[in-house]
């Protein structure tokens, strides 16, 4: 084939895939921008701890899905969030319960064997203007009750076996957001960096956001 | 030598291909049916769900004591997966996972180590035998010829081979870029893999399936089998792999009569009849199952034949011997 006639090709196939390409990217570009909300996605145990390197060690393999016992782990599909099809967890919907197997089975750096106290997928957060222990003398202990790793993790308030107090040792796995009995989950899994209790400042409001 | 067995290699590839196939839909089943035992709620299950777990028990009790870890043994999907303890990646998912990290992980290195040294020895054999796509895409291809014996233009132009390639190497610099898998997004054996697991265990497909069908229009539309022999990233790392296999299909001169039939079966339009396989020859044995006479076959061998010329059954070599006698030329055995 001569070189011009393999350009003029290469070219009308270019044009093929341009013109085949025109509804993805009109849709991305009119798609309301969605940001999906950090609190409701909650890393899995053994990731990676920089999003970016996780992404690009994911294969999108789909393996931790398959293999997870609970079916807690679910994959982000074209919503907004980038890293379509790498996993993620949304406690409130069904909880890591740190068996393990999704980090045995990856293929990939992605997920890497951790003890399960070392599992770092961020830290339980209450909210205690929300939680009916703190608000009133109301009787729960659900979170504690469920949690995994006992006290070391979380526990109840001096003086008061009611009231729950994220200790250290929490890894984030979320059983105590899918077992908090309250509407409203005054508990929920956020960055370590966020503390064990939320703040409530002036002109600070909850953020309800679109899933 | 006649190899007459030969010609039924293709439906070993047929049954290969299917079994493939029919695990992949089976494997999500099996993984509701762990979460259901797992969870110890049989009597709080849908009717359906009811269903999938009667039907997934009664399939693995023969064969498993603790279903919860026991069918652990099986997981995944072509693109990745673990086979009764044995893990195994896509050559290519390591190829895109190094440049999209710019790290090399050595044991996720390990899990194509078995993949590439078939590929090395067998070529291009899981293009032929493995990849759940190809079950599709032969399907569709037939569907075409369907189409075309019934009056439609379905397309068949000829595009360049090294596109494939161009894909391969563009891929790789954006992933290294972008820091994504994108080959995972464009890889029809791991877009049937993940979108049959979602479709049966997270309940909807996901964008992948649209990819696909429109590859599916592209073979329709621009060429027969056009995705696997012009885009297909993996198609072109292993055809790279394979480019000096040791099983090659060649052509015995002395039985071919020129029927043309194996250049008309190959979906890869390949030239079998003039000793044109090449690199892209996935060995998927078609050409072996419609030979009239038995000329093609298997042999060990690093390199393809150069063009041998016309079967000595054809007219096109009879007519070349009758020349060559008229014009006073004689063979030598003839003449001993």
């Amino acid at each position: 084939m001569k070189r011009r006639t393999f350009m003029q090709k290469l070219a009308f196939l270019a044009g093929v895939a341009g013109f085949s390409a025109l509804p993805f990217g009109l849709a991305r570009l009119l798609a309301p921008e969605v940001k999906a909300d950090p609190h409701r996605r909650v890393p899995l145990p053994g990731a990676l701890p920089d999003p970016d390197a996780f992404r690009g060690a994911c294969i999108g393999c789909g393996l931790c899905g398959e293999i997870c016992p609970v079916k807690a782990v679910k994959f982000h599909r074209n919503d907004g969030a980038g890293g379509v099809n790498t996993p993620y967890i949304n406690p409130e919907d069904r909880a890591c319960i740190l068996c393990g197997l999704c980090m045995e089975v990856c293929p990939t750096e992605a997920l890497t064997v951790t003890p399960i106290r070392e599992v770092d997928m961020g830290t339980a957060q209450i909210d205690r203007v929300a939680c009916y222990p703190w608000v009133d003398a109301g009787v729960c202990g659900a979170c504690v009750g469920i949690c995994p790793l006992g006290s070391s993790a979380i526990d109840f308030e001096f003086g008061n076996f009611y009231r729950p107090v994220v200790q250290d040792g929490c890894v984030g796995c979320g059983l105590c957001v899918e077992v908090c009995p309250e509407p409203s989950l005054p508990i929920r899994i956020v960055d370590r960096s966020q503390g064990t209790v939320a703040h409530h400042g002036i002109g600070v409001r909850r953020k309800i956001e679109l899933r | 030598m006649r190899r007459t067995w030969q010609r039924h290699i293709n439906k070993l590839r047929w049954v290969s291909l299917s079994i493939v196939f029919l695990m992949l839909i089976l494997l999500p089943f099996l993984h509701l049916y762990q979460t259901y035992e797992a969870a110890h709620a049989y009597d709080l299950l849908a009717p359906d769900e009811k269903a999938i777990y009667d039907a997934m028990e009664s399939l693995t009790a023969p064969f498993v004591s603790d279903p919860v870890t026991d069918l652990n043994a099986l997981k995944g999907t072509t693109w990745s997966g673990t086979l009764f303890g044995l893990k195994l990646s896509d050559p290519l998912a390591v190829v895109g996972q190094s440049a999209a990290g710019l790290t090399i992980y050595w044991p996720f290195l390990l899990t194509a180590l078995i993949p590439i040294a078939v590929t090395l020895v067998l070529g291009r054999v899981y293009c032929g035998w493995i990849c759940p796509a190809t079950l599709i895409y032969e399907l569709h291809d037939n569907l075409a010829a369907w189409l075309r014996k019934a009056g439609l233009p379905v397309s068949r132009r000829k595009l360049d081979r090294r596109l494939k390639y161009l894909v391969l190497v563009a891929g790789t610099i954006i992933a290294a870029i972008s820091g994504t898998m994108v080959f995972a997004a464009v890889y029809p054996p791991a877009i049937i893999g993940r979108e049959i697991y979602y479709a049966i265990a997270v309940g909807g497909f996901g964008a992948g399936i649209v990819f696909f069908i429109l590859t599916l229009a592209f073979d329709l539309m621009v060429t027969r089998r056009g995705f696997c022999r012009y885009v297909c990233p993996g198609g072109a790392l292993y055809s790279l792999l394979g480019r000096f296999r040791l099983l090659r299909i060649q052509r015995e001169v002395g039985q071919c009569n020129d029927c043309a039939k194996c250049n008309v079966v190959c979906q890869f339009g390949l030239d079998p009849l003039r000793d044109g396989f090449g690199q892209e020859c996935n060995n998927c044995t078609a050409c072996i199952a419609v030979c009239p006479t038995d000329a093609l076959g298997f042999r060990i061998a690093v390199k393809d034949q150069p063009f041998q010329g016309p079967g000595h059954l054809g007219h096109e070599y009879r007519r070349q011997q009758e020349n060559s006698q008229r014009s006073g030329h004689r063979d030598p055995g003839e003449a001993a």
